[in-house]
């Protein structure tokens, strides 16, 4: 029944016994105490859950929690140093993205994976990631400005 | 009629109000380190998994819990045959676990309690139960005929309000009834009366964070909750009632919440979590909803039809109004009559009719109790009312705008209550000038080979549904080194209400906002009372009460300045740094050293510590009369909505090319915020225009409780371009003239949209959601699609 899965989150080599029921989700939320992942359905359509695996953004509530052994995983909790946050948490505070900060994270993820791929991505790529998250407050305006003054912000950086 | 405005004279000189500061809670929600519900984790904690219904309405027969409670880390399986309360704010008609029948498809039947989720999800499957069957009723209509079961056999014994509350020995949940004037002369001296019917069917609220509880019951007798509420004060209230305990012996925390948009007011999670918490007192146990929970086993939205009939004379000017409103309540009422009393009252739209009955019923129903939905009413009625203007126009033949200026409420005209309004309510026509002037310039497109193309208009007005105590208050200090800290009991769900706080205690302190800090969290053993974070309320009540902490702060330091600088009182100034000498600013005393009472040289400390308290509430609100007419609109925010679409001829898809949207909201406080408020409940309405329905199939079950089987906006779906301008014609309640906007964003969304597809297309529709499939059909049909009648 038991299982252990080692794996990298945000830079840091974790080992978890899993009893075989838990998602993705379950393991950095509970075993890890990494709450910045948030669940906010249960069938990998809103994407409040996505995190970085491997480099690709991925929806960790539908994820099988064994799949994580060997991987490397960034969530929201490992993006910023410190005080200093990350241009793209920078660009949509800046922008007015941040209502009720539920779907926020999972963006942001989304948004870090796009961007670490593809720096050059078009509008309409970016509009296509933001289209894999839901957002009941903002009407998704000042989230895909954001998403572009990130970009922005990161272009001047390189 | 028009007064001189003070407020409008000051209005050049505010300093941070109307300019954007970010958020206090920015930067912990973008880093993930907010704590919402699901992230509190408390010694001790078990958890629980509730089972509901494989129908909507059913007698319990029995429920086996014996092979539940042998599975693994279960600590106890609970069911409701025990309980010997009702629960409930306006009228007590719910229970927190069914007793011994169930009324709707995500009652709580049975839980249980385990040390962790996965164990009690899966000893649910363990719970064995029988029923038997009874008639399911989904929609008002039919539960309202003749032979229709009773959903509430007792109905008639239910403890209400005065003034409100079931009819017995029917489904009747509540009946509302507003007379204006005399409807019959109004229709005799019509030259034209039109009727319509309309729907606004069910949707949910959806938050992105699933609602949640957690709930201990201390082994000393007091009840500790937290929940991802907005009315933390009700909850404390309705639980030391059930639990027969004095108030302050109840606790209730909220957190961050994760959106609301209506559905996380009133009691509705907390009861059921505290009702099996009771069970293992000692120990918090914790339930987050599903996403199917979530839709299922908290409040509806919506769900209402109505009838108009409408009596216009040949110059456009209306005569009479009489409207049907009906609401199906679900399985519960409590709170939810409210959304009907709102929509029918103001089932006239921006417009004043001398002669009205409106007629509103709540009626019992067997889905999830139908309640509070951003918008609270208003958009279901005045979906029909802007629709018929744009009949009307037609039928009369002269412009829209026209017939809605001929008649369109402002100063000196009368609503539908009673209430007369003033200049200070706002100027809906200013509004509509603004949104014109972006949608209608110039001709409108014509129809090529792939697209249809039309131009839709709405007026929206909206008051804030309050209640006779509804206040809201501030409790505010001065700390030592004259940087300010402010509690208060108004639940942030996204819309910003701690920066609101900050710049109008920054302006009505004349200090800046950077040394105001503003609470994080609701704890009702700490927070200052509020009734509940409703009606788009908070920034004028809020605000106002904040402004009077301001002025009773300010007042304090005067008061110890006075014998500091041995003055008379009112020769003294107050500039945010100093209370000062007016008639010799060199002579002055800086707050900070009066803050904690100003020491003298000697050490002798004189005068109060600085920190005050304060209110506000509706002024003058009051209940119905007899004719259902009084003082409780009280404040209105009136705007104007429209847009430019096109029509895909080949799928019947509604592309929203760009929307425009006007409020006169007295005051912007935040334009970065407001726009957010606006273009957000501008995409969540064309969710409920074009796609959204929480959808029952004849046994009461709901066939697309998941996000991904229930139509929600993504980007792709917002409109390319969203105009959004104000006008802010001073209030005389709120802060520095302000008024409230949240809600009001998603009231002419719909009509706007409606109107716009009449405009392309020349086919009426009178229901939504609009999807491709309906377009496409009425098109191909070429015929007139009337709202089916049954």
């Amino acid at each position: 029944m038991s299982e252990k899965i080692t794996f990298k989150v945000n830079g840091r080599e974790r080992t978890v016994e899993l009893e075989g029921w838990e998602r993705g989700l379950d393991v950095l939320r509970e075993n890890l105490g990494l709450t910045g992942s948030k669940r906010g359905c249960d069938d990998a359509t809103c994407g409040a859950c996505t995190v970085v695996v491997n480099g690709e953004a991925k929806k960790s509530c539908v994820m099988l929690a064994k799949k994580l052994d060997g991987a490397d995983i960034l969530t929201i909790e490992g993006i910023s140093k410190g005080k200093k946050l990350h241009p793209i948490q920078d660009a949509l505070i800046e922008s007015g993205a941040v209502q009720c900060g539920y779907c926020t994270p999972g963006i942001v993820m989304e948004l870090y994976a796009l961007f670490n791929k593809n720096l050059a991505a078009s509008k309409k790529e970016v509009k296509d990631a933001l289209a894999k998250h839901l957002c009941r407050c903002t009407g998704y305006e000042a989230i895909f400005e954001g998403a572009l003054l990130a970009q922005a912000k990161l272009k001047k950086k390189t | 009629m028009s007064r001189p405005d003070p407020i409008r004279e000051d209005e050049v000189s505010l300093k941070y109000v109307g300019k954007n500061i970010t958020r206090s809670d920015a930067v912990k929600k973008i880093t993930g380190k907010s704590v919402f519900l699901d992230d509190i984790k408390l010694p001790g904690m078990l958890y629980t998994a509730i089972l509901t219904p494989p129908t909507a309405h059913a007698k319990i027969v029995s429920i086996d819990t014996s092979a539940a409670e042998k599975e693994p880390g279960v600590i106890k399986v609970v069911t409701g045959k025990s309980i010997d309360f009702l629960f409930g704010d306006n009228v007590k008609d719910r229970v927190p676990m069914a007793v011994d029948r169930v009324r709707y498809i995500g009652e709580p039947v049975a839980a249980v309690i385990a040390e962790n989720p996965h164990q009690a999800k899966m000893a649910l499957k363990k719970i064995e139960v029988k029923y038997k069957a009874l008639p399911v009723y989904i929609d008002a209509r039919e539960a309202l005929k003749k032979k229709a079961a009773l959903i509430h056999p007792d109905s008639g014994d239910y403890w209400h309000l005065p003034g409100m509350g079931p009819e017995a020995k029917t489904n009747i949940a509540d009946h509302y009834l507003l007379k204006k004037g005399d409807v019959k002369k109004g229709f005799a001296e019509a030259d034209l009366v039109l009727e319509g019917e309309f729907n606004y069917p069910f949707s949910s609220s959806a938050a992105i964070e699933p609602h949640g509880a957690i709930a201990i019951h201390h082994e000393d007798g007091g009840i500790e909750i937290w929940s991802s509420s907005i009315c933390p004060f009700v909850i404390r209230e309705d639980i030391a009632h059930t639990y027969k305990l004095p108030v302050s012996s109840v606790r209730v925390h909220i957190p961050e919440v994760g959106g609301c948009f209506g559905y996380k007011s009133d009691v509705t999670v907390e009861q059921t979590i505290a009702y099996i918490a009771s069970f293992v007192p000692g120990r918090p146990v914790k339930w987050v909803a599903s996403r199917k929970e979530d839709f299922l086993s908290t409040l509806l939205g919506h769900g209402i039809r109505t009838k108009f009939k409408v009596g216009v004379k040949k110059n456009g000017k209306l005569t009479a109004l009489q409207t049907t409103i009906l609401h199906s309540t679900g399985a519960y009422v409590d709170t939810g009559l409210h959304v009907m009393r709102g929509s029918t009252h103001n089932s006239t739209g921006t417009y004043e009719f001398p002669n009205c009955y409106l007629d509103g019923y709540s009626v019992y129903t067997n889905t999830p109790p139908v309640g509070a939905y951003r918008g609270y009413g208003h958009q279901e009625s005045q979906l029909g009312m802007e629709r018929m203007m744009d009949i009307i126009a037609r039928k009369l033949g002269m412009d829209a705008f026209k017939l809605r200026e001929i008649n369109y409420l402002g100063p000196g005209k009368m609503t539908s209550i009673g209430e007369r309004l003033w200049e200070s309510n706002g100027n809906v026509k200013k509004c509509a000038d603004i949104v014109r002037k972006k949608i209608f310039t110039g001709k409108k497109k014509k129809e090529d080979a792939d697209y249809y193309y039309g131009r839709g208009f709405a007026a929206v007005m909206k008051s804030p549904k309050g209640a006779p105590f509804s206040s809201k208050s501030c409790y505010l200090k001065f700390n030592v080194d004259g940087s300010v800290s402010i509690n208060m009991g108004g639940a942030e769900v996204g819309q910003g209400l701690r920066n609101v706080v900050r710049l109008v205690a920054a302006e009505a302190l004349k200090i800046d906002p950077s040394r105001i800090s503003v609470y994080t969290e609701i704890d009702t053993q700490f927070s200052p009372w509020e009734w509940q974070t409703i009606g788009s309320m908070f920034t004028m009540q809020g605000g106002r009460a904040v402004v009077r902490a301001a002025e009773k702060a300010i007042h304090q330091l005067k008061k110890t300045a006075m014998m500091a600088l041995k003055c008379d009182y009112d020769m003294l100034e107050y500039d945010g740094d100093y209370i000062f000498l007016s008639s010799d600013p060199g002579v002055r005393v800086s707050v900070p050293s009066l803050a904690q009472g100003y020491m003298t040289e000697d050490g002798i400390t004189v005068g109060e510590v600085v920190h005050t308290t304060s209110d506000a509430r509706l002024p003058r609100y009051s209940n119905p009369d007899a004719n259902g007419q009084g003082s409780f609109g009280v404040t209105y925010t009136f705007g104007a909505q429209a847009c430019e679409i096109r029509i895909e001829k080949k799928t019947g898809k509604i592309i929203v090319d760009h929307f425009a949207s006007s409020f006169d909201v007295g005051q912007v406080i935040n334009p970065v915020q407001i726009r957010g408020q606006v273009v957000g409940g501008v995409v969540m309405a064309l969710g409920s225009t074009l796609y959204e329905e929480t959808k029952f199939d004849a046994d009461g079950v709901c066939p697309n409780p998941q996000f991904s089987k229930y139509r929600f906006p993504t980007i792709n779906d917002a409109p390319a371009k969203q105009t959004v301008e104000f006008v802010e014609t001073p209030g005389k309640i709120g802060p520095f003239g302000a008024r409230g906007i949240g809600e009001h964003p998603v009231i002419g969304v719909a009509p706007a949209v409606l109107n716009a597809v009449y405009d392309a297309t020349g086919i009426d529709f009178y229901e939504i959601p609009l999807s491709p499939e309906k377009v496409k059909a009425a098109i191909d049909a070429k015929g007139d699609n009337r709202c089916p009648k049954k």
